[in-house]
């Protein structure tokens, strides 16, 4: 009986060995929780061919956006969890919205694979702006408090966070006017709607011509903009934007979670792919399936902070 | 010369069949309720990195505007607009079809349709540029303006019934501050559940407030859906052609309109429609007849639609910034092709581009004999075919649309929810449109609003920011011509009729004859402004209406209690709203109470109570099998079921049969359409 036992064992194991062995065997969905163009669908688009290569399947984008987001997040756990449903997933959104109100899912709950990028903020001015550096900004606003506005891309967003710090650490006050999406918050600057906006990085590629970025929220200099100070080296210790990456179902076993998250990374390591995201004004990271959790956490406290600050850290 | 040299470039064999078969593919995809543009253009961008960019551009280009036509057909032949982009489509295209006009329907529309987007084509290739500032000279209160501008629209579409169209707009409005407010961030009225965290969506209000109400009347009666032409007629081209070209002035100002709002980002077909019809109303001699079949509505909505696709294309090429979602997706593709974007992109990669644009205008043209083609069979067909299958077949539709939306559930159980509260609001004199198009632009005014408050507030000058900038003042205006323009017409006419009448009496007089009714006609036509009010007092009390203001002003005070604990950027719309259907109901309260009783109201016609409520039955239950048996099979199964609901006489064995074999041909041809071509994630329980 227990022979038998075991043996039923170790073929459950060859079987399910080999099964994930084989994996992928068919089309991935790649879900991204938001409508086309942002920037989560422009680097999933950037990952597409390069995934297919590299599995030999396809993978299939598709659509599923709705309150930034949290309509996808809440409903991943019900999904297949068979390796073939993958979704993108990006901070703070998923530290901050449980945090601010009950929005269907936890931010422990999810299972996160691997962050392979982040675009970090920026503070941009229309092109013919009268403030030709960040400083000439913080004078004028300054001397006028309130008056500068600064579009962004939604309420309580990584732009947002964004104008909070600056407004803090400068001594500030700004009116920061949230637009729908990155897109029209972009339209807003280039139309001269407000003073400028904190958007990220990458909207300073394609508009490049109708805007001056005064200075970036990274750690250092973005390679798309060699010429572009950090707000560090100004004297302003402001480093936030957004992480992107996948995560899936709850019940996906865990070798296929590793799995994933090894070809997420190899497609990074691919020149090619990493030349094309740079020059796009993203910039890669790799934080693995290992470590992501512990990530994860220490994003959480330090969003926490800022949260309170914000005053929408109600859970 | 050098454009020239593009244009032949774009001719190459491939090319052609990529914009044939994208146009063809667009229109079959537009013309389904729920499947949109976006969806099909979001599924093909891998295959089209196998090709040269142009190319791949083009089949991308193809099936977007062929789907914006295709939503056309849904609406004139079903009362449901294909896409959003069709919503006032339906408003003259269903009248039409219903009687007897709808190949002739079908054929303005393409012809309308072609034009607009041969002149959205040529702006986008001889003005991008220049034309791309429009969009950043609109800042938010622009788009406030121009949402209120869409909204004046309901005084045209309830015109004897203006209360009641105000609500609808005000429950339209408030169903749009639903879920998780973009300025704000606050949550509002989702009742403590998840499903409405993401709002109502427009596609599933659209297909619900449109569609079921036309599905539960069908089975009421053994009636036909739509009047079957008399005689053979074919497609009516030259009696199209004649129509079109006596309008081409509000063919050509529509595309027009239509191209500068699609310029705008996130304005896109809908409102273009919206606004063209608008216009096209007002400068009608006819004015009366829109809404109950007039071709020029119908054209001045095909027109502007189609042009927002070349319109949409100048600011995603020369900004970088997306006009609608399929142009976001197509965005993407350049940008993965490795294609800088900008002002730049004509200069310096004008081969891809400018090939792209001629590849577009052949696809626009190759619209007409596709859509002629197509729109042949598909009037004929849904004309003739029996109420057992197309009752069935149109609910399958319904189902499948608003799934496919987010491969969801919840939103075929909101669907069919808004569905059966429209059927039910419409029986009590609340018609759809003024609810969709409160839904549509509802989070455009309010997004709008409140950016413009926050600068105006920041830099003092809130009165300048919303009445001091020339374009918004510009709108404004004709929103007020707009509502205005219909009370100077309806004067004017009556002053017309007065000299018309005292020339008919002179002459009767001069005759010696008496004629009595003409001189009381006169008597009432002489100015009172009360006239209007006498009017409304003089209809019989109308019971339903007073039950639905009286549940709507319970239902709006319990929402302004819920903005108590909004932040002032998420409360101050919704806070509005519900003060302003309060009002409304009170008004539309009190004026019930001074009417007299209506008679025992006489039951219209023999209509099945029984076989309505079947039908919905059926739906509610369907959409709860789905996750236990699959959605094939469920399928199958309602299609049967319904089939029968639908069935007023004893079919033969035969007849049974074919119909049998026809339904599994319907749902799965379908299925698969779904599953296989448009990868959309099916729920297969434990069946399939």
């Amino acid at each position: 009986m227990r022979k038998l036992a075991i043996a039923a064992a170790i073929t459950a194991t060859l079987i399910s060995g080999t099964a994930f062995a084989e994996y992928p065997e068919k089309t991935i969905n790649y879900i991204i929780p938001f409508n086309a163009g942002g920037e989560s669908d422009v680097s999933a688009r950037f990952q597409q061919p390069y995934l297919e290569a590299l599995a030999d399947q396809s993978f299939v984008i598709q659509y599923m956006a709705g309150a930034g987001g949290a309509q996808a997040w809440s409903q991943l756990n019900g999904m297949e969890g068979d390796g073939y449903t993958i979704m993108g997933i990006n901070l703070p959104h998923t530290i901050l919205q449980p945090m601010e109100k009950d929005v269907g899912y936890e931010t422990k709950d999810l299972t996160y694979i691997n962050f392979f990028h982040y675009t970090p903020n920026a503070l941009f001015v229309p092109k013919d702006s009268e403030f030709q550096n960040l400083q000439e900004l913080i004078d004028y606003a300054k001397a006028n408090p309130g008056l500068v506005t600064l579009s962004g891309s939604g309420s309580n967003s990584a732009n947002h966070l964004g104008q909070v710090q600056f407004d803090e650490l400068a001594g500030i006050t700004t009116t920061y006017v949230p637009f729908s999406g990155t897109g029209p918050a972009v339209t807003a600057i280039l139309g001269s709607q407000t003073t400028g906006g904190f958007n990220y990085v990458t909207s300073g590629v394609n508009n490049g011509d109708g805007m001056r970025m005064l200075a970036v929220a990274s750690e250092t200099r973005v390679k798309a903009f060699p010429d572009v100070p950090t707000f560090k080296e100004l004297g302003l210790d402001i480093v936030g934007g957004a992480f992107r990456g996948v995560a899936v179902p709850k019940s996906t076993p865990e070798p296929i979670r590793e799995k994933i998250s090894q070809m997420v990374t190899d497609v990074n390591n691919n020149p090619e792919f990493k030349k094309k995201m740079e020059d796009a004004g993203f910039v890669l990271t790799d934080i693995t399936y290992d470590f992501i959790n512990d990530f994860v956490a220490a994003k959480y406290e330090e969003y926490r902070e800022i949260a309170e600050k914000l005053g929408i850290a109600n859970r | 010369m050098e454009l020239l040299s593009y244009f032949v470039s774009a001719l190459t064999p491939l090319n052609l069949l990529m914009a044939l078969g994208g146009v063809v593919l667009g229109t079959i995809i537009g013309a389904l309720p729920g499947l949109s543009a976006t969806m099909a253009v979001a599924v093909l961008v891998p295959f089209t990195f196998t090709m040269d960019p142009a190319t791949g551009l083009i089949a991308l280009g193809a099936i977007y505007t062929g789907a914006i036509y295709g939503g056309a057909f849904a609406a004139i032949l079903v009362n449901t607009p294909g896409t959003p982009s069709a919503i006032a489509t339906t408003f003259d295209g269903f009248p039409m079809a219903k009687r007897g006009d709808g190949s002739l329907a079908v054929t303005l529309a393409t012809l309308a349709s072609v034009v607009g987007g041969l002149v959205g084509g040529v702006f986008l290739l001889l003005l991008s540029p220049p034309l791309a500032k429009v969009a950043l000279a609109f800042g938010p209160p622009e788009y406030f303006w121009l949402a209120i501008f869409g909204l004046t629209l309901i005084s045209a579409l309830s015109v004897g019934n203006t209360i009641k169209g105000l609500l609808g707009g005000c429950i339209g409005l408030m169903l749009a501050m639903v879920g998780v407010a973009v300025v704000g961030g606050d949550i509002r009225f989702t009742m403590g559940t998840h499903t409405l965290l993401g709002g109502f969506d427009i596609v599933s209000a659209l297909i619900g407030l449109y569609c079921i109400p036309v599905l539960i009347d069908l089975v009421a009666t053994p009636d036909r859906h739509l009047k079957v032409e008399q005689g053979n007629r074919g497609i009516r081209f030259l009696e199209a052609f004649g129509l079109a070209w006596k309008s081409k002035f509000n063919v050509i100002r529509s595309a027009v309109v239509g191209t500068i709002v699609g310029i705008l980002p996130g304005a896109g077909g809908s409102i273009a429609g919206l606004v063209s019809y608008s216009e096209a109303r007002r400068s009608s001699k006819e004015p009366e007849t829109f809404g109950k079949g007039a071709p020029d509505g119908l054209m001045a909505t095909e027109a502007a639609n189609n042009a927002t696709v070349g319109g949409g294309f100048i600011p995603t090429l020369v900004l970088g910034i997306p006009g609608t979602p399929p142009d976001a997706i197509i965005l993407g593709a350049l940008l993965v092709q490795g294609i800088k974007i900008g002002p730049t992109l004509f200069s310096q990669q004008g081969d891809i581009v400018y090939t792209f644009i001629f590849g577009l205008l052949i696809a626009t043209a190759l619209m007409l004999p596709a859509g002629l083609l197509i729109g042949r069979y598909a009037y004929k067909s849904i004309a003739s075919i029996p109420k057992t299958l197309l009752v069935p077949t149109i609910a399958f539709l319904t189902v499948i649309g608003s799934f496919a939306i987010h491969s969801n559930l919840h939103d075929v159980t909101m669907m069919i929810s808004l569905g059966v509260l429209g059927w039910v609001l419409n029986r009590c004199g609340f018609a759809p449109s003024p609810i969709v198009l409160g839904l549509v632009l509802g989070k455009i005014a309010e997004q709008g609003f409140v950016q413009s408050y926050l600068i105006g507030n920041a830099t003092n000058n809130i009165t300048g920011m919303f009445f001091g900038r020339p374009i918004s003042l510009a709108i404004v205006a004709l929103a007020v011509f707009t509502v205005i323009y219909p009370l100077i017409f309806a004067k004017r006419k009556e002053k017309a009729k007065k000299r018309a009448l005292d020339a008919a009496r002179s002459y009767s007089e001069s005759n010696g004859e008496t004629t009595v009714p003409d001189i009381q006609e006169i008597k009432a036509s002489s100015f009172d402004p009360l006239a209007g009010l006498k009017k409304q007092i003089a209809k019989p009390r109308d019971i339903s209406g007073m039950v639905v203001s009286a549940i709507l002003i319970v239902a709006a005070g319990w929402a302004y209690s819920q903005t108590a604990t909004m932040s002032p950027m998420g409360s101050v719309f919704p806070s509005t709203i519900s003060v302003a259907v309060i009002i409304l109901s009170v008004m539309l309260l009190a004026l019930n109470f001074l009417r007299k009783p209506a008679e025992a109201a006489s039951e219209t016609a023999n209509a099945s109570v029984s076989r309505r409520v079947a039908l919905v039955l059926v739906m509610a239950g369907w959409v709860a099998v789905i996750p236990a048996i699959g959605f094939a099979s469920a399928a199958i199964v309602a299609f049967l079921i319904l089939s029968r609901v639908a069935c007023y006489e004893i079919m033969g064995p035969k007849r049974q049969l074919t119909e049998a074999l026809a339904a599994i041909a319907i749902v799965g041809g379908l299925y698969l359409l779904m599953a296989k071509v448009l990868l959309i994630r099916m729920p297969s329980g434990f069946l399939f």
